[in-house]
């Protein structure tokens, strides 16, 4: 299973009308679909609420989705859609070239274009340092079991064979790694005013 | 390894995609009760983009709770009060003008209303299109079934008028009394005369 199957879970729990499912998934595309929308909108309060109406709308729309595309190429499309609509409810022009080729899953391009505002930018790039020491600082079978499911995108099951280890380890390392960069991560997001 | 950790490396297994249905739904029971653990998965997700490119979108953006909130209650919480305002100034003018399309009389229903035999003249008629009555002063003919249908509906809007009349004497007679009870020295006697409409002297209370 992979982490957009783990998407097409939740979806299905939401089709279901699980609430809770579908909260997870705005957790986990709430940032990635403000940016968006701040490609057209430009003032935070509005971006908010677009960005609110878009999830909105996915979800009364959700028994529409067929999983024929990702879940996020599906919401992209949404939100792209709620933030014109909103540019001509209030008589503007859509600006924005976002295009939903932009959406589409594996393309980095679109998650390095839709960061958002400079202060995100900033923000982020304060965070990716401390993300990057920390993950420097594990310990090397925590380190090595993390790199390989991050960057290699491998399954449990492929970890466990490189590694030599059960499987279950395999998802303990992980958890503890992700636990040590977490509380480094907790630290600087209480120190940033903006973070809410 | 306590309760909490063991929900904690649920979720990361199932932000890999690595967790069954059981523990799925065992962790979607606490999310929703757990602030902790919902904070907790979106650190993750964010700590994912960060890995894999670096950058993290609109970290300080935050909607979860408000469409939880609008999805579950069946309301919208916008932060911008225009767009709200745009929302109920929609709202108001679908009332408005369903409203007005009760009120209106029908235009084909009081065709028969508007012929006037008058030479030359207009006749200003509620509800109806004023017409230019022909040089030969005579009426132009009309449905019987049409001009009953006019009557009717004239009679209607008459009572209405008489109704609205009759409720203002009284609310008019209200405000007198007590006006006059607050201000004058004397006991006063609470009530106004007003001409009936019908002809007829009434004394309203």
């Amino acid at each position: 299973m992979t982490a957009s199957e783990t998407d097409q879970q939740l979806v299905q729990r939401a089709q279901r009308g699980d609430l809770r499912a579908f909260d997870l998934l705005v957790l986990k595309y709430q940032g990635r679909i403000a940016a968006l929308v701040s490609r057209y909108v430009s003032d935070p309060s509005e971006v908010e609420d677009v960005t609110q109406e878009a999830f909105i709308k996915a979800y009364r729309a959700i028994d529409k989705f067929r999983g024929d595309s990702a879940f996020y190429t599906w919401l992209y499309r949404i939100a792209a859609n709620a933030a014109k609509n909103y540019l001509v409810s209030k008589r503007r022009r859509p600006g924005s070239d976002a295009t939903i080729e932009d959406a589409e899953v594996g393309s980095q391009a679109a998650l390095l274009a839709d960061v958002g505002t400079p202060e995100a930018v900033a923000m982020g790039e304060e965070l990716a340092a401390v993300v990057e020491d920390a993950l420097s600082a594990l310990p090397e079978e925590l380190q090595a079991a993390l790199t390989l499911r991050e960057f290699e995108g491998l399954s449990y099951d492929d970890i466990a064979a490189v590694l030599d280890c059960p499987v279950g380890t395999v998802r303990s390392r992980i958890f503890r790694a992700r636990e040590a960069i977490d509380e480094r991560v907790k630290q600087q997001m209480s120190g940033e005013s903006g973070f809410r | 390894m306590t309760t909490s950790d063991r929900e904690l490396e649920t979720l990361s297994a199932i932000m890999d995609g690595e967790a069954d249905e059981l523990e799925l739904r065992r962790v979607l029971d606490s999310t929703s009760s757990d602030p902790a653990l919902r904070a907790r998965w979106r650190r993750q997700q964010m700590v994912r983009e960060l890995l894999q490119t670096r950058r993290v979108s609109q970290p300080n953006i935050e909607v979860s709770s408000a469409v939880t909130e609008a999805l579950a209650g069946g309301k919208s919480v916008y932060k911008n009060p225009l767009w709200s305002m745009a929302v109920a100034a929609s709202v108001t003018m679908a009332v408005v003008l369903g409203g007005q399309q009760l009120l209106v009389p029908n235009n084909n229903a009081m065709q028969g209303s508007v012929i006037s035999d008058v030479v030359g003249g207009v006749v200003p008629v509620l509800g109806a299109q004023p017409v230019q009555a022909s040089l030969g002063a005579k009426s132009l003919p009309v449905a019987a079934r049409q001009i009953d249908t006019a009557d009717n509906e004239r009679r209607e809007v008459a009572a209405m008028y008489e109704r609205l009349a009759q409720d203002r004497y009284r609310n008019l007679g209200r405000h007198h009394a007590s006006a006059a009870a607050q201000t004058h020295p004397a006991p006063y006697i609470s009530y106004i005369r007003a001409p009936a409409p019908t002809g007829q002297e009434s004394a309203l209370q």
